[in-house]
């Protein structure tokens, strides 16, 4: 490997060229995961990789260290790390790169670790994989566990010397990624790839992790490579920022260049579809029309020409070049025939919706029962500790909440906090240990058969994953049908395909969906489906379960708007659950901030987040990462 | 209202439409086990045109060699055809576990589904499968035919049990495992009552191990109902067997080895075919 460069400019020290790699689909048909991607990153820098589901950006990352799934290889293009061009190296060599010269950070903490070794064991792996690269040598034992420790206490764990000892279960999400990050950073790689290594945390351990992430770049100069879907992550962390879209690069440039005005027409959806903290509750959420596109067909012209506002024919023929747009080549590129051009600029502002929403029910009907109201709900799960004792999970710790028609109750939690088992109870799915459940009025804490039937006619419930959530073996118009069935009155096949067919306009698809099955649907059309099959049974609570939590951001904001609508239309109260306080400030009225199964805060949602009481609540406004520090005001 | 998001949404192409038991039987693996076992049953099944021969009688010419006297495979020790024997053994085989197997697998799994209403029918269902399963399969064999007699009847018998708790445990795991996921929570949610929730929806989505054991629990028939006949608590001579063709050739195997090559050779692409098969259902459902 060559060393010295002549210091003209500053050499790139990672160079990506027309990056292509195709998979094979189970039928043998070649999906175009990334297509002629350049990248470049030099000595100490941070550049994030910015793209929703099926954008390539992950391919992008795992074909730089060659670590591609079986099905997937390298077609076109080159990786040169220091002018070696990595996509030519054997197997060999690649070893005393991977680890060494390039380190990885994965998404998940919970399984990237080996339950069964010792921190300290997993540390000493690393280390000695490649000790014969190192001079002074991490050949003896304990200079190796000499080293662990200092890169413990280099990530910020806690008593590194014990805690060597300690096996993954014994650390918390954040310091298993912690973990994860001293793995990568064990042989003084030059770069550090991390692929979405905040998504499976929780706000305010994300915070920790970026922070941690950013210091260590400024100490070690380790250039640092973060794939992301979140552009608050990347706001908060990266100089540099590409945009991909459906394999390509879209757009590339300075963080706060391409978020402050983004270029292309994506990247400027995509930051409008981002809900902002700061913007009041009731705030219409843009979303981009369409879904993404199908990587298995020839993509001709634009990748995003489908859903572009401003696309035009040569679009749809011409796949746009990525060309410095304005200025030096190398700081800003848009792949784009109309940079900035009409639609864009239209784009980004937010309508506020016609309707208040808020305005419309501050004060409902006080007198009246509320629709839905719960008192010291309670629920645990036996668990065993060790020995047998027992050692029971308290999910939900005397929850008191109250519904009015028409009214959007937000609660908000991290991950474990109870949210979704408090969800379970309204709705019926599971009994409540303790407390008290009224609907209007009356107490349907333990139903009777009949009081469950009705019940289940007037709460109903969305839930997180689309992809789980619908019955695979049976299609759309089946899944939507079943409430109907179990409602009866729909014993007529013509009139219950009908009433199915409303119920799909009415989500915004189309009635022939009817006759296909869930897989030939996208995470979105999937979402709506499982509200289609929600509302059938005309219900009057809607208890959403983190609805869009599994969507992109672009898709996120049709659903949420399409939820809005419906309340609007329908009259519908909702309980809406997230783990996200922009996307809950946005929809509710009231928000509830929940912890250990408990309320901890509960206000009117404009006024919890902008004057919280409790420091909880603080904690997570702090940690919620905004695009863009002041959201452009229309 | 938000606008109708698009008139066609993105339908996958190629196998996403096609069933996937279609999809496995297509690849090689696939068509080379359907073609050995089918291969096989046909035998069976035109036994009567293929042989020229009745497979008990004797013609007084006792162990020939194959192709004397208008002998194929020659005679066995009692001067019958073996190749009729053969061709009628496998008759019988295929009778008895075509028969058997399908039985245990619906008994099991209606086992198991009313395991899943109660957890005390639970608790009685699964200790009833442990306490067959405490058996080895050939120690079942010989008690129940130790009631039974020898026979056609005991075979049948046997096979069942051995696969009744095989098909119920796979089925119980598979309930428990989908009862928990959001889409029969859903349904739940949605009113759908319980029995219909079980077969409706829980049911096909267990049913790719199934189909994978059943194929598995094929195999496994063979090897039982041989070893059954060959130890003589089987199906009764001289109506033959895969199995008691076997042991009847035992004693001769140094004198005259075609004896034995025939239904060793059967039951070898018999068990080769059927786990081509399974393995190839197996690879595909669990894309």
């Amino acid at each position: 490997m060559t060393a010295t460069t002549p210091a003209s400019l500053e050499p790139a020290l990672l160079e990506v060229r027309g990056l292509g790699v195709d998979f094979t689909a189970p039928d043998g048909s070649p999906v175009h995961g990334v297509r002629g991607v350049d990248l470049t990153l030099r000595r100490g820098e941070t550049v994030a990789v910015v793209g929703e589901s099926g954008s390539g950006k992950s391919t992008t990352a795992l074909a730089l260290m060659r670590m591609l799934p079986g099905n997937g290889r390298i077609v076109s293009g080159s990786v040169r790390l220091d002018r070696t061009d990595l996509t030519t190296l054997g197997e060999d060599e690649l070893r005393t790169v991977r680890g060494a010269r390039i380190g990885m950070i994965f998404q998940d903490p919970m399984t990237s670790l080996n339950p069964v070794l010792t921190i300290g064991r997993q540390l000493d792996e690393v280390l000695r994989a490649h000790a014969r690269e190192h001079d002074a040598g991490h050949r003896d034992r304990r200079a190796r566990r000499r080293r662990a420790q200092e890169l413990l206490e280099l990530v910020g764990i806690p008593d590194p010397a014990r805690r060597l000892d300690d096996h993954p279960h014994q650390f918390s999400g954040g310091q298993r990624q912690r973990i994860l990050i001293a793995m990568a950073l064990a042989n003084e790689p030059d770069v550090l790839i991390a692929d979405e290594p905040t998504t499976a945390l929780d706000a305010t351990v994300q915070e920790q992790i970026l922070q941690l992430l950013a210091e260590l770049n400024e100490k070690t100069g380790t250039a640092l490579l973060l794939i992301t879907h979140n552009l608050g992550v990347v706001a908060r962390s990266c100089d540099r920022v590409l945009v991909m879209y459906g394999g390509t690069v879209v757009e590339d440039g300075a963080t706060a260049d391409v978020l402050g005005s983004p270029r292309h027409p994506y990247s400027a959806g995509l930051l409008a579809a981002v809900p902002r903290l700061s913007s009041p509750s009731g705030t219409r959420l843009y979303g981009i029309p369409g879904s993404p596109p199908d990587l298995s067909l020839p993509v001709v012209g634009c990748a995003f020409a489908a859903r572009c506002p401003s696309a035009d024919a040569e679009c749809g023929t011409v796949p746009p070049p990525l060309v410095a747009d304005g200025g030096a080549a190398d700081v800003r590129r848009v792949a784009c025939h109309h940079p900035g051009g009409s639609g864009v600029t239209e784009v980004p502002r937010r309508v506020p919706s016609e309707v208040p929403v808020g305005a419309a029910r501050t004060d409902t009907v006080d007198g009246g029962a509320p629709l839905l109201e719960a008192t010291g709900l309670r629920k645990e799960f036996g668990r065993r500790a060790r020995g047998g004792r027992r050692d029971p999970l308290v999910a939900v710790d005397g929850v008191d909440l109250r519904l009015d028609a028409g009214e959007t109750l937000g609660i908000v939690g991290e991950s474990g906090s109870g949210k979704s088992t408090l969800a379970r109870i309204l709705v019926h799915a599971h009994p409540a240990d303790a407390g008290v459940l009224k609907l209007r009025g009356s107490d349907v804490t333990r139903p009777s058969r009949a009081a469950l039937r009705a019940l289940r006619q007037e709460v109903q419930m969305v839930f997180q994953d689309p992809y789980a959530s619908l019955n695979p073996r049976m299609t759309a118009g089946r899944i939507i049908a079943e409430p109907l069935l179990a409602r009866g009155g729909f014993e007529d096949r013509a009139a219950r395909r009908r009433r199915v067919g409303e119920l799909l306009t009415q989500v915004g698809l189309d009635p022939s969906a009817a006759d296909r099955r869930p897989r030939a649907f996208s995470g979105g059309q999937r979402q709506r489906i499982g509200i289609a099959r929600a509302l059938a049974p005309e219900p009057s609570v809607l208890v959403c379960d983190e609805p869009v939590a599994a969507l992109d951001v672009s898709v996120q904001a049709q659903i949420i708007n399409l939820l809005t609508d419906l309340q609007r239309e329908l009259g519908l109260a909702l309980v809406f659950i997230a783990h996200d306080l922009a996307v809950v400030r946005q929809v509710s009225h009231r928000i509830a901030v929940m912890r250990h199964g408990r309320f901890v805060e509960t206000g009117r949602a404009d006024d919890l987040c902008d004057s919280p009481r409790e420091p909880y609540t603080r904690a997570l406004l702090a940690a919620a990462p905004e695009p863009v520090r002041v959201p452009a005001a229309a | 209202m938000t606008s109708t998001v698009s008139s066609a949404p993105a339908v996958r192409r190629g196998t996403a439409a096609r069933h996937p038991y279609l999809a496995a039987l297509t690849t090689t693996r696939a068509r080379i086990g359907l073609v050995l076992v089918g291969a096989v049953v046909l035998a069976g099944l035109l036994a009567p045109l293929l042989s020229s021969h009745a497979p008990t009688a004797q013609s007084g010419r006792a162990l020939v060699p194959p192709g004397t006297g208008g002998h194929l495979l020659g005679t066995d020790d009692l001067g019958r055809d073996l190749l009729s024997r053969l061709l009628y053994g496998i008759r019988t085989d295929l009778e008895v576990i075509a028969l058997a197997v399908p039985i245990g697998a619906l008994l099991g799994c209606a086992f198991a589904l009313l395991a899943a209403v109660h957890p005390v029918l639970d608790t009685v269902v699964q200790r009833a499968f442990d306490l067959v399963l405490a058996f080895p399969g050939l120690i079942l064999a010989l008690a129940v035919t130790a009631i039974l007699g020898p026979g056609r009847l005991p075979v049948i018998v046997v096979i069942t049990l051995a696969e009744i708790p095989v098909f119920g445990r796979q089925l119980r795991a598979g309930i428990l495992v989908q009862r928990e996921r959001d889409y029969a929570v859903a349904a739940r949610v949605g009113g759908t009552r319980r029995a219909r929730l079980l077969i409706r929806h829980i049911l096909p989505n267990c049913a790719d191990p199934l189909v994978v054991q059943l194929a598995v629990s094929l195999t496994v028939a063979v090897f039982l109902e041989g070893a059954m006949s060959f130890l003589g608590v089987g199906v009764r001579p001289p109506e033959p067997t895969l199995g008691n063709s076997l042991s009847q050739a035992l004693p001769y195997l140094s004198q005259a080895p075609y004896f034995a090559a025939g239904p060793l050779l059967i039951v070898t692409l018999l068990v080769l075919g059927l786990s081509l098969l399974s393995e190839a259902l197996n690879r595909e459902t669990r894309r």
